[in-house]
């Protein structure tokens, strides 16, 4: 079909809207709302105007780009004076009930509020309302989340991510007019809500609306304090996605810069993430086996993952059991960073502090975990996102790309098998237990050490390891995002599920996607691809690649823990879980008094 | 009659200021705009197309004032320029009626409200400035030089929301409403919105005939928004706690505790009245003549369209608001009118029906004869003796339906899922006109009903007291009538028999009048409904109202549940004030409805097709031998996408009047 965008003839197809073709022959509409990576066109921005011209019509319409449909014959103009003129007065009226304290604001830099205001040649905003916002919720009861709904421009990009691709739905629309809010389910605090910290609403919000708990204060104190002894750890996803905020290559590894840069700020003590995966994968694995032989609760769920972890404990309490006992690794690290790392460096745990740079905000909620509190010391006792860190060292002027390498030095904590990293991958965890349970029931490598059956961009893949004659075929399955694993779930209930161990990361491509990950403009996991690809290049590249082979966690067994599923261990690298599973009642007063208050 | 000195609608203008008011032609569009109630003249007509002026002292910046800040509330906040643009032209008008600016800010809203209604997301937004637009294209200088003369007083206003879909409702239910909470994610808030009319949502949602979905302006675009399975979507997913939403209930105000009223017969109109008297904190007895609850929703529908579980979990609402339902209480048989009076019930509220059928008017026709049952007498005993005791039927091998509405498909695909082998539905018109839901046709189709349609019987063919068969004559269609309904006449020497064991008339019902006693001063019109005054329901003896099917003939679910709440409005006024008070938003509809006539404009620009959710339906094959339900819920997922359908076509219409 054919029709024309400023004059010059296009070809489209059926059920493309105007700004779909416009963006595929190189026209620029500017947006807001919209998010093509989420097929998210709500239509609420308003800010896509172009000028159309029907065939067979001597009118011309003023319409939004992208609810639209292209049709044969249409005469699209996208830059006409009365466009430009109309973009600019619907800016000026986004920008009069948004809170525009800008210098202050996360996103500062980063917004693509700024950036239509900007295309459409604002000079002065003529509309400054702040009665308009002043009254909107700003709720910082979460560990992991901030929200500020006076800078929210509703794109309702974040109701579209928490619906659609995690299926949580915490996120619900409350009020009308100018006090149209976000809001959260049952107007619960966002700690008691049914939201699970993931974060993935933080990657998609245009504005400052939405941000991981800032903790870059708390974590410079810290680092700052001649008193502390700091122990910096940093996540496998964190290295091949920090890059990006300082304008590096996508899924770039710089490993050796964060380390440098760790240095620089003080940090005392830089351990790697990768040891206490590989050392999950020890206890995991163990415990895994253990079920099996022992007949216990099957599927094995992974724990690594705390969006997940709080999956179940809000929605499936009946399933706990299913979890694994073993601690994520950021838990692990801080809890020997405490005792392990303190008698052999001969420190008094009191002075230490863990700092975690994940690529994750629900990490933030899971280090507060009253489980994880060890004689009154918290394991883990700051954490920072990858956005967050990366802050920190802009605060602290230092450019990641421009710094030299450095390696891990201490000789207790920091090596890594290529097995580690590639847990910052969604089906990392299962791959890199394979390698280790393979090994331990058969006696022998696998044969091909990358388990490729189960990487792969579905959200559910399964495979089947074959465990030997005395336990059999296994049936794996990885599942990513929450709305897949809610299915998942669905099936094991109803007694239709034939797996025996199954990973689930919440975040889609697990944390290489994670919610604390730098965020990029109209694009959702646009970098996520090559950020995985960099986790797999560094396990490509290891000398190591299975965790039970990692000759540091051979040491920790040796000279500490004594052996997987341990007596130490159990009380240092296991947990419980708890059903906080809540039902809100209704009456139908209140409905209806909610009803009228809107009306 | 009302004339108009100025105005605009659509574009076109309407500018008689230079004339004398007597010389003014009268024009009949504006016949019903005199007053708006006895004795209060309507000076000016607001609406989402353009404005009238029927008198000369309006205050023309106040009227759009008072109109915008209606809008501001409506505004759903979701698109920029309706949540932002609204209250900026509100300020800027508020500031002009203060006197507190000059005509250039007449530009600066000029602007701001084309920019309003050109790039507004939903039908509220793009037609909120239309009036104000239209006055200041044509009659600016109108507004410059009010802005001379000293700030007004206030005047009275009556602003009006409403939507196609609502008032195409019989209920009046706040259809973008519902929807708009599903799209918000407060499903509890949506079946709030239903709950406020009636409390048979999950019901309605089942077997409503959707004067809405008819009236929906996403015709012009694709298809019709679902709103029944909405409906449906919303009762189903709080069907677990609906009930207790109800438990800690308590009306606004109390009222006398001796106050009660009767209500006769638990039918949709029976419970929607008892639901709104209990809602209103009254004492309510419910008499029901059957064992089982719900009038012709429980007997009259099959279980495979509306589950009997479903119907009872709704009507179990008016217990846990405290009201009292009797079993096996028939009025003529077991109670009175005037036993219902002396046994202290201060009102009564007559809902009870249109259950008995008619008959065909053929020859050999006897209600008597083995074989021959009404379409509703033979629902009622699939229902009541077969699904809930287990009761066995025999109906034979071969059945003929006639009639062509909802009843008549109930009973063949009823009659299939009976094991009856060979099922011939036989309807006089084509089936272009049959009454029926389109979507029950096809249904019945699909499960094997063989569709005789210009057909109709003469003859019934009885042997040995049973029947055999009926004898059909051919018919051809005629000219269309006044109403557009064709004529039929039988085609000469067409004759045929279809051999049968069984014949359902299933071609209406009408009330059944054994309870009426001339003494006790309920009269019927001379068609056989009772007679009720139409604005309030009474019927011929002080406080005893009616409606519903009894009132109205053989109606639908919703226009009887909308009599029922209606009637429970008029029995509160009766028993608080004596008299049945003025219903401005009743008016306002009234106003609304005569200015459609006038609406020339459609959707003019393109729409993004999103084609209707696919219910998902029980095979054919093997549906129509079990009476489960048919159709499927629609998933969480499937319900928001619905929802974001809707293109939330409200408009707010104003009225200036003297009082």
């Amino acid at each position: 079909m054919i029709a024309t965008i400023n004059g010059k003839d296009i070809d489209f197809c059926d059920n493309q809207t105007v700004l779909d073709v416009a963006k595929a022959n190189g026209h620029f509409i500017p947006t807001l709302c919209e998010m093509a990576d989420l097929d998210h066109a709500p239509g609420t921005c308003r800010v896509c105007l172009v000028d159309i011209q029907r065939k067979g019509d001597s009118e011309h319409h003023i319409v939004t780009s992208c609810t639209t449909p292209m049709e044969e014959g249409m005469a699209v103009l996208t830059r006409t004076p009365k466009v430009r003129k109309m973009q600019r007065l619907q800016v000026e009226l986004l920008l009069a009930d948004h809170n525009q304290d800008c210098a202050s604001c996360v996103r500062h830099g980063n917004c693509e509020l700024q950036d239509v205001a900007q295309f459409v040649g604002l000079q002065q905003t003529r509309y400054t309302y702040p009665e308009f916002y002043q009254r909107r919720s700003r709720d910082d009861s979460s560990p992991a989340i901030f929200r500020d709904m006076s800078k929210c421009i509703r794109c309702f990009r974040c109701v579209k991510v928490c619906r659609d691709i995690q299926g949580i739905d915490a996120l619900v629309i409350t009020e009308k007019g100018l006090e149209t809010e976000i809001s959260v389910r049952d107007n619960l605090p966002l700690n008691q809500s049914g939201c699970v910290s993931c974060g993935q609403c933080i990657l998609v919000c245009p504005v400052g609306a939405l941000a991981g708990k800032n903790n870059t204060e708390e974590a410079l104190d810290m680092l700052y304090d001649p008193g502390l002894v700091t122990v910096v750890q940093f996540a496998p996803a964190v290295r091949t996605a920090i890059g990006e905020e300082f304008n590096m290559a996508k899924g770039e590894n710089v490993e050796g810069k964060v380390i440098t840069a760790l240095k620089q700020l003080g940090a005392d003590v830089v351990l790697d993430t990768n040891f206490a995966a590989d050392l999950v994968i020890m206890e995991e694995g163990a415990e895994l086996l253990d079920r099996i032989q022992k007949k216990g609760t099957l599927p094995m769920f992974t724990s690594c993952c705390p969006g997940w972890v709080t999956f179940v404990e809000k929605n499936y309490p009946g399933m706990i059991p299913h979890l694994s006992t073993t601690r994520s690794p950021q838990q692990c690290l801080g809890s020997m960073a405490k005792t392990y790392l303190a008698e052999k460096m001969d420190l008094n745990p009191d002075k230490i502090r863990v700092i975690s740079i994940m690529p994750c905000t629900a990490k933030k909620e899971e280090a507060k975990r009253p489980e994880f509190e060890n004689q009154g010391r918290r394991d883990v006792d700051v954490v920072l996102s990858t956005r967050g860190f990366a802050r920190i060292m802009k605060r602290e002027g230092i450019d990641l790309a421009g710094l030299d390498d450095s390696t891990f030095d201490n000789p207790w904590m920091a090596d890594y098998s290529g097995a580690a990293v590639i847990f910052g991958n969604t089906g990392g965890v299962m791959e890199a237990a394979v390698r280790t349970v393979h090994k331990v029931v058969t006696g022998n490598e696998l044969e091909t050490v990358a388990y490729t059956d189960l990487r792969g961009e579905a959200f559910r893949r399964e495979a089947t390891v074959d465990l030997g004659p005395d336990i059999g075929p296994v049936k794996l399955a990885v599942v990513h995002t929450l709305k897949e694993a809610r299915r998942l779930m669905e099936e094991i209930k109803a007694g239709e599920s034939p797996y025996g161990f199954v990973e689930v990361m919440a975040c889609p491509g697990g944390c290489a996607g994670g919610g604390g990950q730098p965020r990029s403009k109209h694009s959702y996991q646009g970098t996520s691809r090559e950020r995985k690809q960099g986790m797999y290049t560094i396990d490509q590249n290891r000398s190591v690649r299975q965790s039970h082979n990692n000759p540091m966690i051979a040491k920790i067994y040796g000279d500490f823990l004594g052996k997987p599923l341990g007596e130490k261990s159990h009380h240092l690298l296991h947990t419980t879980y708890r059903d906080r599973k809540q039902t809100v009642s209704h009456t139908m007063d209140e409905i209806w008094r909610e009803i009228e208050d809107r009306s | 009659m009302a004339k108009v000195i100025f105005g605009s609608w659509d574009g076109k203008v309407i500018d008689n200021r230079n004339r004398q008011i007597f010389e003014i032609e009268e024009r009949p569009e504006f016949s019903d705009f005199d007053e708006f109630n006895a004795g209060n003249p309507i000076k000016a007509f607001f609406g989402g197309h353009g404005f009238f002026i029927f008198e000369k002292n309006v205050n023309l910046l106040d009227a759009l004032l008072q109109y915008m800040e209606r809008i501001v509330k409506e505004s759903c906040g979701k698109c920029t320029p309706c949540r932002v643009g609204t209250q900026i032209i509100k300020r800027k008008l508020r500031a002009l009626v203060d006197r507190k600016g000059g005509p250039e800010d007449l530009d600066e809203i000029e602007a701001i409200a084309e920019h309003v209604k050109d790039t507004s997301l939903c039908g509220l937004g793009q037609t909120a400035t239309v009036a104000l637009l239209e006055m200041l294209g044509s009659f600016r200088e109108a507004l410059v030089a009010e802005l001379a003369t000293p700030a007004p007083l206030g005047q009275h206003c009556e602003t009006y929301v409403s939507a196609p879909c609502i008032e195409a409702c019989p209920s009046k239910v706040d259809v973008p409403k519902y929807i708009d909470y599903i799209k918000d994610g407060k499903f509890t808030h949506s079946l709030g919105v239903i709950l406020q009319k009636y409390p048979m949502a999950a019901t309605c949602g089942r077997v409503c005939v959707r004067f809405c979905e008819m009236a929906c302006r996403r015709t012009q675009v694709d298809e019709a928004v679902g709103i029944k399975v909405l409906k449906r979507f919303v009762a189903d997913h709080e069907q677990g706690v609906i009930n207790e939403w109800f438990s800690a209930y308590k009306p606004a105000e109390p009222k006398d505790k001796n106050l009660k009223i009767a209500v006769v017969g638990t039918g949709p109109a029976g419970i929607a009245a008892a639901y709104h008297l209990l809602l209103k904190g009254y004492n309510v007895d419910i008499f029901e003549s059957k064992p089982v609850p719900g009038g012709m929703a429980a007997t009259g529908i099959p279980e495979y369209r509306l589950p009997k579980a479903v119907l009872g979990k709704e009507i179990a609402i008016i217990e846990t608001l405290g009201g009292r339902i009797l079993y096996n209480q028939k009025l003529g048989r077991d109670l009175t009118l005037n036993n219902l009076v002396e046994r202290g019930y201060n009102a009564v509220f007559l809902g009870i029906g249109a259950h008995k059928g008619k008959m065909m008017r053929v020859a050999e026709e006897n209600p008597e004869i083995e074989g021959y049952d009404f379409g509703v007498d033979f629902l009622l005993r699939i229902n009541h003796d077969y699904i809930d005791r287990g009761m066995p039927m025999e109906l034979g091998e071969k059945m003929v339906v006639v009639g062509g509405g909802n009843v008549a498909m109930d009973c063949a695909r009823s009659a299939l899922r009976m094991n009856v082998k060979e099922v011939h539905l036989v309807y006089r018109r084509s089936q272009k006109e049959m009454p029926a839901d389109h979507e029950e046709i096809e249904a019945a189709m699909e499960e094997g009903v063989i569709f005789h349609f210009l057909t109709n019987p003469t003859r019934i063919l009885v042997a040995d007291g049973k029947v055999r068969g009926v004898e059909l004559n051919k018919m051809a269609l005629g000219e269309p009538d006044q109403g557009g309904r064709c004529s039929v006449t039988p085609i000469a020497d067409s004759e045929f028999v279809l051999g049968a064991d069984h014949v359902i008339p299933a071609i209406g019902q009408q009330v059944e009048l054994g309870f009426v006693n001339p003494e006790e001063g309920v009269e019927l019109e001379s068609w056989g409904t009772i007679k009720v005054n139409v604005s309030s329901l009474m019927t011929t003896r002080n406080g005893v109202f009616a409606g519903g099917d009894c009132v109205t003939g053989p109606a639908t679910l919703v226009q009887a549940m909308a009599q029922g709440e209606k009637a429970a409005q008029s029995i509160d006024d009766y028993l608080t004030l004596g008299r049945v008070r003025f219903q401005p938003r009743e008016r306002m509809s009234q106003l609304v409805a005569d200015v459609q006539p006038m609406i020339s404009t459609g959707i003019s620009i393109p729409v993004k097709h999103e084609y209707r959710v696919k219910i998902k339906e029980l095979d054919p094959m093997i549906r129509k031998k079990l009476f489960e339900e048919v159709e499927k819920p629609i998933s969480v997922d499937e319900a928001y996408a619905e929802a974001q359908r809707c293109m939330r076509c409200y408009r707010v219409y104003s009225v200036i009047t003297e009082q």
